[in-house]
């Protein structure tokens, strides 16, 4: 420690006796693997977002009152827009730097999200979400959700024509709620679409409330993480169960998370020069009752609009309520893949018998339910994302759409459910030939694992 | 495995419990010759001197890519560098720590102050009084928006209104040519989106479930614009087989047939607006829709 630093700390531990807890901190233990590294970059594009999305907030105008656009961009000077859409066009053209703020921005949502999700995975797939981490998993899919809550209500504040277009979805949505739609949407959204109150509020959620929630749940999700300690993979003459094996948070970790965090946010800028995601001059500001062609959400809604594009048409009018296609599809359906994810851990536990902690992370084919079930959730959410393209694909491939769309709906009825079956029954046959069922202790798992199973007695 | 190998430092400290203390399992010096100090050294500095590119550039308002690239070096070059320094200034060491274990928690008595036993029913009106006081900060919801009432029942169109486009130019029959198709809104109500009109001239021979009393000219018809579906604009007209088309989730319908959906998630018509002429040969709603506009709700 340099003379001045060890001032500092001396200083401080003089008031504060920091020298064990701080010790304690330094030498925290983190298991060494490129899959634990999802998390942090979830986390450093959250820090990214948070610093540039300080800078836009000084800039934009949550307002869709009409203004005269006086700027430099000559497709729009002398005409009247929304002035939100004005404040993003005036930033992007005049304020030095704020294009690739905006840029950075939107680039770190992106990342945000593909980390967010591809960490659930890892924790899915190797079982990191078993007991004692059950809360965590839990948090995390708050975590998720929140995500995907910024993430469109970031892609509405510009209100050009693609962000308009999806509010009127949105409120559609809202509405289709048996019995309380109506009202509901109504006090969301202010009134009947369109109104000048959306703007404002969805600022006020973008960046007060679902940040500030986000940073809370975060907060929990690590000082959880701290508390229960990593999983980790299985290693030879290592107890996992009992003993945590990793490199200590000083220096090591240190060193990798702050370089994973330089390259987060380098990378990031990096893209933003080379990227133009986020330029929306030439989408035009929204238009009541103007759509152009390629109406599309960002990539994480994809899987959401794809079910919207693929769910045949119905409306069933009970006494009393009306249940329509788009709240099947935008709510019970999203409800049911939420409520799938959630249930997971406790399902897993029942139908296997599993007692006692976990600690030490699997091979998803050893458990045969877990890799039918990730197998069947993720092929399904990515054929409803692809059926999100299928006027894309019908203009690139000449396919007429309906029959782009029934391929659709066909593949994303049928090949789920087989792809399950099928991976079900190949996991389960695995552990057959090794003569083995699920372990349902992790002690019976470790000692497979250090005893290679041709070794073992075949269970007969 | 190893027993800690950190001598403890000379401090007035008593000794380390080993819940602080590292457990090294191996460690690996790196030979100082494999140090390599100016990749540091260079790395850093390039660092710096690209943070000074990106400041100074960007406050002479250079073009984006120069101060984007400057930054970007600078954060990459700054993680070489961080991460060498560390290789090469640290061994490498890998340690372990004993896991908490739930079952097997220190029972430990804890001394609490606990109450006398008196009227365990007054804790729960306590805590219900709460809950209510909790509940009601709900109330001010409502102020939120408008009741609904009829709001999604009704549009603007009335009986005499006239037909105008997006300039408020009232419209003729003969604006519409064969195969056209055009965006319009009641007079005055230019952009109230639930009104949204879309008027077209059929180039067949309109049949049922059109309604032939509200079709002007034998050929000229006006439906909802919003999508009965999730409400976009159905903004797409393909002459050949008379098909409206939304650009959202692709539903189709008929226009020649009083706009049925024929493909797509959308279940119901666009509704037809009442359309007739009025004395100066404009076109004029004859009243409101008769079914309702756009989505379903509740
Ligand atoms: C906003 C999004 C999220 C952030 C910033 C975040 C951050 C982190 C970080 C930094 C770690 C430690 C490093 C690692 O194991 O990768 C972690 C661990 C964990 N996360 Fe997340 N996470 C997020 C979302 C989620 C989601 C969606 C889930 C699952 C549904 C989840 C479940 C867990 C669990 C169970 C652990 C403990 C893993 C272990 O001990 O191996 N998290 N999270
Ligand atoms: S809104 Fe028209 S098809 Fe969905």
């Amino acid at each position: 420690m340099t003379p001045l630093f060890a001032l500092l700390f001396d200083q401080l531990d003089d008031r504060l006796r920091l020298r064990r807890p701080g010790r304690a901190v330094a030498n925290k233990v983190f298991p060494h693997h490129w899959s634990f590294l999802l998390g942090e970059v979830a986390l450093f594009s959250l820090i990214v977002l948070v610093a540039t999305g300080i800078f836009l907030t000084l800039f934009y105008r949550p307002s869709t009152e009409p203004v005269i656009y006086t700027g430099s961009n000559p497709l729009y000077v002398g005409t009247s827009m929304p002035a939100a859409f004005e404040s993003i066009l005036r930033m992007s053209e005049d304020v030095p730097g704020a294009l690739l703020i905006r840029r950075i921005h939107r680039g770190a949502s992106h990342l945000f999200l593909a980390a967010t999700v591809l960490h659930m995975l890892r924790i899915l797939l190797t079982g990191a979400f078993r007991k004692p981490r059950e809360l965590n998993y839990h948090l995390g899919i708050v975590l998720l959700t929140l995500a995907i809550a910024e993430g469109f209500l970031g892609y509405s504040l510009p209100y050009d024509s693609l962000a308009g277009t999806g509010i009127r979805i949105a409120y559609s949505e809202v509405l289709s709620f048996p019995f309380v739609g109506d009202r509901l949407a109504f006090w969301i959204f202010g009134g009947e679409f369109p109104t000048g109150d959306v703007i404002p509020r969805f600022f006020a959620f973008h960046v007060l409330v679902v940040p500030g929630i986000i940073i809370g749940t975060v907060s929990l999700h690590l000082l959880l993480l701290v508390r229960q300690k990593h999983t980790q993979f299985p290693r030879t003459g290592i107890d996992g169960h009992r003993m945590i094996v990793g490199k200590p948070l000083w220096p090591a970790q240190f060193a990798e998370s702050a370089t994973l965090m330089l390259w987060t946010a380098g990378l990031l800028t990096l893209a933003a020069v080379f990227i133009p995601w986020s330029d929306v001059a030439l989408l035009g500001p929204y238009v009541p009752a103007e759509v152009g062609n390629n109406a599309q959400p960002d990539w994480f809604m994809f899987w959401l609009e794809g079910v919207l594009r693929m769910i045949p048409a119905l409306e069933w009018d009970l006494p009393g309520l009306t249940i329509s296609g788009p709240f099947i599809a935008g709510v019970v359906l999203p409800g049911l893949v939420f409520g799938a994810l959630i249930a997971y851990p406790f399902i897993e536990r029942r139908v296997y018998h599993l007692s006692g902690e976990w600690h030490v992370l699997q091979n998803p084919l050893d458990i045969p339910l877990r890799a039918a079930y990730a197998i069947g959730t993720f092929s399904f959410v990515l054929i409803a994302s692809a059926a999100a393209t299928n006027d894309q694909l019908s203009r690139l491939t000449g396919i007429p759409i309906e029959t782009a769309t029934w391929g659709f709906r066909i593949a994303s009825m049928f090949v789920p459910p087989v792809l399950a079956f099928l991976l079900y029954r190949y996991s389960k046959g695995r552990l057959r030939r090794r003569g083995l069922a699920v372990a349902s202790s992790e002690q019976e798992a470790d000692s497979r694992f250090h005893e290679p199973a041709s070794e073992q007695q075949p269970v007969t | 495995m190893s027993s800690p190998t950190r001598p403890a430092r000379p401090e007035p400290e008593p000794a380390t419990t080993p819940a602080e203390e590292l457990l090294v399992l191996s460690e690996r010096t790196p030979p100082p010759s494999q140090a390599n100090d100016a990749l540091v050294a260079g790395t850093a500095i390039a660092s710096a001197v690209f943070a000074v590119v990106f400041a100074v550039a960007l406050l002479l308002e250079a073009p984006l890519p120069v101060y984007g690239i400057a930054l970007a070096l600078a954060m990459l070059l700054l993680a070489v560098a961080v991460r060498r320094y560390f290789t090469d200034r640290f061994p490498d060491v890998e340690a372990a720590e004993p896991r908490l274990h739930l079952d097997e928690g220190d029972d430990a008595p804890i001394a609490d102050v606990e109450p006398v036993g008196r009227r365990p029913f007054l804790t729960r009106i306590l805590i219900g009084a709460g809950a209510v006081l909790g509940l009601s900060f709900a109330a001010p919801v409502s102020s939120l928006g408008p009741s609904p009432g009829n709001a999604l029942r009704t549009t603007a169109w009335q009986r005499g209104l006239r037909v105008v486009d997006g300039d408020g130019e009232p419209l003729r029959p003969d604006d519409i040519p064969v195969g056209g198709v055009a965006t319009a809104w009641p007079n005055g109500a230019v952009g109230d989106e639930p009104s949204s009109l879309v008027v077209l001239r059929l180039s067949g021979q309109p049949q049922p479930p059109t309604d032939l009393d509200w079709v002007v000219d034998g050929s000229v018809v006006a439906y909802s614009k919003v999508c009965t579906h999730a409400g976009c604009p159905v903004a797409l007209y393909r002459e050949r087989d008379s098909a409206l088309f939304c650009p959202c989730h692709q539903s189709t319908f008929d226009a020649n047939r009083g706009a049925v959906p024929t493909f797509g998630p959308a279940a119901r018509a666009l509704p037809q607006l009442p359309l007739g002429v009025d004395a100066d040969g404009y076109l004029v709603a004859l009243g409101d829709f008769e079914s309702q506009v756009g989505p379903a709700f509740g």
